[in-house]
């Protein structure tokens, strides 16, 4: 069957970095058999790769949490919806924090990966309910080739 | 001259057994050496067997410090178990392992990844991974390199990984193939990793007919792909599948046709 | 399990503290820490002008992006110097967006980034 569009590609993977790599990969190389350009999957993949990074560092709280990331693929856009397990008091400080961190602020790491996904998506939601879940939704327009 | 605030805790590991994390806090300088030898002669050695040494609030460690963190690592190491370091700074880090630290320990990035780390080595935990894909063909080069990297990156060899793949597209080409026509459905794989096998099911909506076929096929003693005929690819995807796997098998039920596929670890 | 990235060293003629590291793979938070730990080694080794060719690093996140930034500022700090040449479209444009390109020593060709060093 050959692709059409929108499809939906749903993972869920444990709360540890060592998985980051192959799933932000794995994005990239779906991206690019449907069509996209290697640019936007490579910028794609840098977006699956920061807000990935925050649910394992921020949002994985126990030790058998998982993170669950879903895809959206229309034939003009991308959507990516992620959500954490729960991050404990301290670590959803840190995640305001990095989230509220300025631009400038590079040299101390805080909200980079925050920003870089900013500048790279058309749009950035993040929600973080009153048990400490936080679900991300970013959105990401095809390129003009 | 004092010693400064130097806080430790001992902390099990949740959910684990025969795991500990001690948390340091402030200055391991050789006034505390006793403190920390002390500490290291609390742990029941025939009960535990890994220390995770979080050292996230930890500003110093002098040579005579890190000689005690060595003793006690040489205690667990006696009884099969080991000794690591978590969150340290990075400046830290550096003068460790100018003082040749990382030769002997294992560094890692936070507390979660040591435990990680415990739980895999230690107490053969499974990892899971599920992913639920569309059943168009072109995914499937995706997916088997997605699996193939995650085998690697659980230290299964190249050769493994390799049959895992082959293994995986066999399977996953199965079920987009021999699907039902309108059906339409996603196809979901989960995937049970640990280090000593690793275990798949496929889950789709399949065509009963070529469903009660395939199982016919898999019950068949036909191993050898020279004697299948030139037509009969699904034999040979299958013939493939059950040579490079240890047990595969076909679930049939209302939500769909399950094949499961386990894997033993052979290098 | 860390991703792929190697660091592959070479002298520079005529420099003896001066180390050439040519970084091939991915740069993320799998091995930010590692990689750290060998630019750091060199530098307490005596190589106080590092260059690094970035031809063949494919990747790289706002953790590398730490890292690379966190080392330029310490080895400036002592007296040292960090160089980066042959910086790929992408790795380069992710550079562009946080506004490093000013913060870090970047160089289209490696030779200008070793002309520099004097």
């Amino acid at each position: 069957m050959n692709i059409e569009f929108p499809y939906k590609i749903a993972l869920s993977f444990p709360g540890d970095l060592e998985y980051i790599p192959s799933i932000r990969k794995f994005i990239s190389e779906v991206l690019q058999v449907s069509n996209f350009s290697t640019k936007f999957a490579y910028r794609s993949e840098i977006i699956v790769d920061e807000i990935s990074n925050n649910a394992v560092n921020y949002g994985c709280r126990d030790e058998n949490a998982s993170v669950n990331l879903e895809c959206l693929i229309y034939e003009d856009h991308i959507e990516f919806d992620i959500r954490d397990q729960g991050g404990s008091k301290e670590h959803i400080d840190r995640l305001h924090s990095a989230i509220k961190a300025e631009p400038e602020d590079t040299i101390s790491n805080k909200g980079l990966g925050i920003e870089i996904v900013r500048m790279l998506s058309e749009s950035m939601d993040i929600n973080i309910d009153d048990q400490n879940l936080t679900s991300v939704h970013i959105i990401r327009k095809r390129e003009e080739s | 001259m004092h010693q400064k605030d130097l806080a430790i805790e001992i902390n099990d590991v949740p959910g684990s057994n025969g795991a500990l994390i001690i948390n340091f806090r402030g200055e391991l300088s050789s006034l505390c050496i006793s403190r920390i030898s002390g500490t290291f002669d609390t742990i029941d050695y025939s009960t535990i067997k890994f220390v995770i040494a979080d050292m996230s609030n930890v500003t110093l460690v002098s040579s005579a410090a890190l000689g005690e963190f060595m003793g006690g690592r040489k205690r667990l190491v006696e009884s099969g178990g080991d000794l690591v370091f978590a969150s340290l700074q990075i400046d830290l880090r550096s003068k460790l392992n100018m003082m040749g630290a990382n030769k002997i320990f294992r560094f890692y990035n936070d507390t979660r990844s040591a435990v990680n780390a415990f739980r895999w080595e230690y107490e053969k935990h499974h990892e899971h991974l599920h992913l639920s894909f569309p059943p168009f063909l072109k995914l499937v080069p995706p997916i088997r390199s997605l699996v193939s990297r995650v085998a690697k990156q659980k230290g299964y060899s190249n050769r493994d990984s390799f049959r895992i793949e082959t293994i995986i597209d066999e399977v996953c080409n199965n079920a987009i193939e021999h699907g039902l026509e309108g059906a339409n459905k996603s196809i979901d794989l989960k995937m049970t990793i640990n280090p000593a096998q690793v275990e798949f099911t496929v889950t789709s909506v399949s065509d009963p007919e070529k469903m009660q076929a395939l199982k016919a096929m898999i019950k068949s003693d036909e191993h050898d792909l020279s004697k299948l005929r030139s037509d009969e690819k699904r034999g040979r995807g299958l013939a493939l599948i059950k040579m490079l796997s240890n047990e595969l098998t076909v679930d049939c039920n209302e939500s769909g046709t399950s094949v499961h596929v386990k894997k033993l670890r052979e290098e | 399990m860390e991703s792929q990235i190697e660091l592959l060293y070479e002298d520079i003629p005529g420099r003896s503290n001066a180390r050439l590291i040519r970084f091939v793979g991915d740069l993320d938070a799998t091995n930010v820490q590692s990689v750290l730990e060998k630019l750091n080694s060199l530098f307490s080794e005596g190589f106080t002008r590092l260059v690094a060719d970035f031809r063949k690093l494919r990747y790289v996140n706002s953790a590398g992006l730490g890292i690379l930034l966190y080392f330029t500022k310490t080895v400036r700090e002592k007296g040292g110097s960090f160089k980066i040449a042959n910086v790929c479209e992408n790795v380069y444009e992710i550079i562009e967006i946080i506004g490093a390109t000013s913060l870090l020593e970047i160089y289209d060709e490696l030779n200008e980034a070793i002309a520099e060093l004097n």
